[in-house]
């Protein structure tokens, strides 16, 4: 029993160590820092698994970045290096391991800021630690409405600092995303009745709910609503059900790992010829390989202007492709800049995490490869454009977008 | 009550209950004969998806072949599967579980949740960390009998569960490996010392076993058209459900287990809503335990010393 109290006891101390605000890992980077040689950009991605196409072309843009800023000389002589995490465990995103790549980010002090992550239920578990801390960390595809705005339940996850904004993202969030989805299908392509499928993640739910919001306010019907046990297979149960409410679209709101590529797979085996639309979840090669030939005719909406479309991101292009010899994925220029604001805040502060925090907090008008932008109150950009997609012969392409930007 | 909705449904059931069983046999076996849940089960049957794919990738088979070729193509995939997958089982067994048989209970448990963690990875550098895609060689087309239809990968997967099945219950039944696997089982000391040699017996239950893993990974390859490493997981913990419900150790109370499962899962996706499906199977599994601890079809084992 002593034994066990001794062992709870220096758990207690060591988990006060790592976590504690304050504690050694956590101090901004000062003069000691800057004698060394290198400044350093966390970045944490889910980079194994079925995700890996998300986080590997984000990954390369950044990297992109990073180059471009060496090249042209650093920071007073010092140059920009990443940290690189990966957030997949078994090939799956997992808030957990997010949180702890992030404590390990922040634990060097030569680390300024972080780039990332990638999904948002990470988000919900990484904010609260880099919101302590007082460190920026801008989100390239983040996209649940939580994770920033007050109304939605963002004060939860900046409690240690709830007015001062260290997580930015420069992509519009789903509270956008699933309205667009939603007048897509009932405007443009007249259907009436949906039946939504969710994978219970706070990505999936958070984009379903929303769509479903707005499906309403048009006048369309929702006639099921059902969410997904994760890991599972075999949806022909479900789609059976679907099929008898007789809809005339099926929404996804989830990523092609959680069931998106297997739901429009199957929906044929049990002779459901409806169209399929999601998120940006499954705008992905992925879903491609995992839906096959069943993929045509699939819809999907990218929080993200198309980067081919942009006048400004030529050079970003044909570098990306110059230097990957691939094309870029879809949130690969908001990698870029994600990478590009914390290296400008570098540039014009110094590696201060809290003077980089604070430039960032102030970013205004920002001109970039995906247009010119600021950052509001909550830390979301003013840059408000979603793109819509369907795939045409096995390939995504790009339909329409629709700009919010007031 | 819409009456062709629920024939649909128990259609899906009877699908989806096939798979769960053909998997559940494997954990029954094992267990009613060295009283040891074989976590790597899940993953042996994900691996005998994986190696089908290699063989079909291999011999080139396509949709579009001859249907003499096609027939080859398949019948080599199974032999492949079912073999290899077969052997696995037995060197898991020689090298993972034998060396600990009559120690404490939990080193073996922990040896098989390594054993599957192993197998997970093994997959996962092979194959790649994504969902593969498996070669859609079968077309799946749907029938629609009127109000009512089936898909024609549900019938296949519904009748070679069906044969895999019945020729275990004559081989373990009928037959004189069979008998001295029921006579291991039942008390292996005693079995020894009537001549049986438990090491063989034991080394063959492993092989059924994972023989009927491997057949049940190549048909949902070809009834899913997609493989992951990680499918092993979720599949293996239910199958293992579906074992403990029919009665673990009882190989027609896994098949039960197994369909009473899959028809568990659809009704609750069409009568209560999709996310509640692995509530209600473990609800079931609880309400089970406690009225009838033993399973449902379940054997009364001696208590050993």
């Amino acid at each position: 029993m002593r034994r066990l109290l001794f062992l709870l006891a220096g758990l207690a101390v060591i988990s006060l160590i790592a976590m504690g605000p304050g504690s050694g890992g956590l101090q901004p980077a000062n003069g000691a820092a800057m004698a060394g040689k290198t400044i350093k950009i966390g970045v944490d991605l889910p980079m194994s698994g079925g995700e890996a196409p998300n986080g590997e072309p984000t990954n390369n843009a950044v990297l992109l970045a990073i180059d471009e800023a060496n090249k042209a000389g650093g920071y007073k002589g010092m140059m920009f290096e990443e940290v690189l995490k990966d957030d997949a465990v078994n090939g799956v995103h997992d808030p957990a391991q997010g949180a702890k790549n992030v404590q390990e980010l922040l634990a060097d002090s030569a680390v300024v800021g972080i780039m990332g992550n990638f999904n948002s239920n990470v988000g919900k578990a990484t904010i609260p630690i880099t919101n302590a801390a007082g460190v920026v960390q801008i989100s390239p595809s983040q996209t649940n409405p939580g994770l920033t705005k007050p109304e939605f339940g963002a004060l939860d996850v900046r409690k240690a600092h709830p007015t001062q904004i260290n997580y930015f993202r420069v992509c519009p969030t789903d509270d956008l995303q699933g309205p667009v989805a939603a007048d897509y299908a009932f405007k443009k392509l007249k259907l009436k009745k949906v039946a939504i499928l969710d994978d219970q993640e706070t990505y999936g739910k958070g984009i379903a709910d929303e769509f479903a919001r707005e499906f309403g306010k048009l006048g369309g019907t929702v006639v099921s609503r059902d969410g997904i046990p994760k890991g599972t297979q075999d949806f022909h149960a479900i789609l059976t059900a679907i099929k008898a409410k007789a809809p005339d679209l099926l929404f996804f709101g989830g990523v092609t790992t959680t069931g998106g590529g297997l739901i429009r797979k199957q929906m044929k085996d049990v002779g459901l010829t409806i169209p399929y639309e999601g998120g940006d979840g499954i705008v992905e090669d992925e879903f491609l390989k995992v839906a096959g030939d069943d993929a045509n005719g699939s819809y999907g909406t990218v929080a993200a202007e198309n980067a081919e479309k942009l006048p400004t991101a030529k050079g970003f292009l044909a570098a990306y492709k110059a230097k990957y010899k691939s094309d870029p994925g879809a949130y690969s220029a908001n990698g870029y800049v994600a990478a590009k604001i914390i290296i400008d805040a570098v540039k014009a502060v110094g590696p201060d995490r809290a003077k980089v925090r604070a430039w960032v907090a102030n970013l205004k008008n920002y001109k970039s490869i995906i247009g010119t932008f600021s950052f509001d109150k909550n830390g979301d950009t003013t840059n408000k454009i979603v793109s819509v997609y369907t795939v045409k012969n096995g390939k995504w392409e790009w339909l329409d977008q629709i700009n919010f930007t007031l | 009550m819409d009456w062709n909705l629920l024939v649909l449904q128990l259609i899906n059931g009877l699908t989806l209950g096939a798979i769960y069983a053909v998997i559940a046999l494997g954990y029954t076996m094992v267990y009613g004969i060295i009283e040891l849940i074989n976590f790597a089960h899940g993953d042996v049957y994900t691996a005998g998806s994986f190696v089908a794919l290699a063989t079909l990738t291999l011999l080139g088979a396509t949709r579009h072949m001859a249907a003499a070729a096609l027939a080859f193509a398949l019948i080599v995939t199974f032999l492949a599967a079912m073999l290899i997958m077969g052997a696995t089982g037995v060197v898991i067994e020689r090298f993972a579980y034998r060396p600990l048989r009559g120690r404490q209970r939990l080193a073996p448990l922990l040896t098989a949740i390594g054993v599957s963690f192993s197998l997970e990875n093994i997959l996962q550098l092979w194959m790649g960390p994504s969902p593969v895609p498996f070669p859609q060689v079968l077309p799946n087309p749907f029938f629609n009998l009127g109000a009512v239809g089936v898909g024609q990968m549900q019938l296949v997967v519904i009748f070679s569960s069906i044969v895999m099945m019945l020729a275990l219950h004559f081989f373990v039944q009928g037959t004189k490996l069979g008998k001295a696997m029921r006579a291991t089982a039942q008390d292996w000391m005693a079995a020894e010392i009537m001549g049986i040699d438990i090491n063989k017996t034991i080394a063959l239950t492993f092989f059924i076993g994972s023989v009927l893993a491997g057949a049940g990974g190549v048909i949902t390859g070809l009834y899913y058209g997609n493989v992951w490493f990680i499918n092993g997981f979720r599949a293996g913990l239910i199958a293992f459900t579906a074992a403990v419900l029919g009665g673990i150790g009882n190989t027609t109370g896994a098949a039960l287990g197994g369909f009473v499962i899959g028809f568990v899962e659809v009704m609750t996706a069409q009568y209560v809503g999709f996310q509640w499906a692995e509530v209600t199977i473990f609800s079931v599994l609880i309400l089970v335990l406690i009225f009838r601890p033993t399973g449902l079809l379940g054997q009364q084992l001696p208590e050993r010393t």
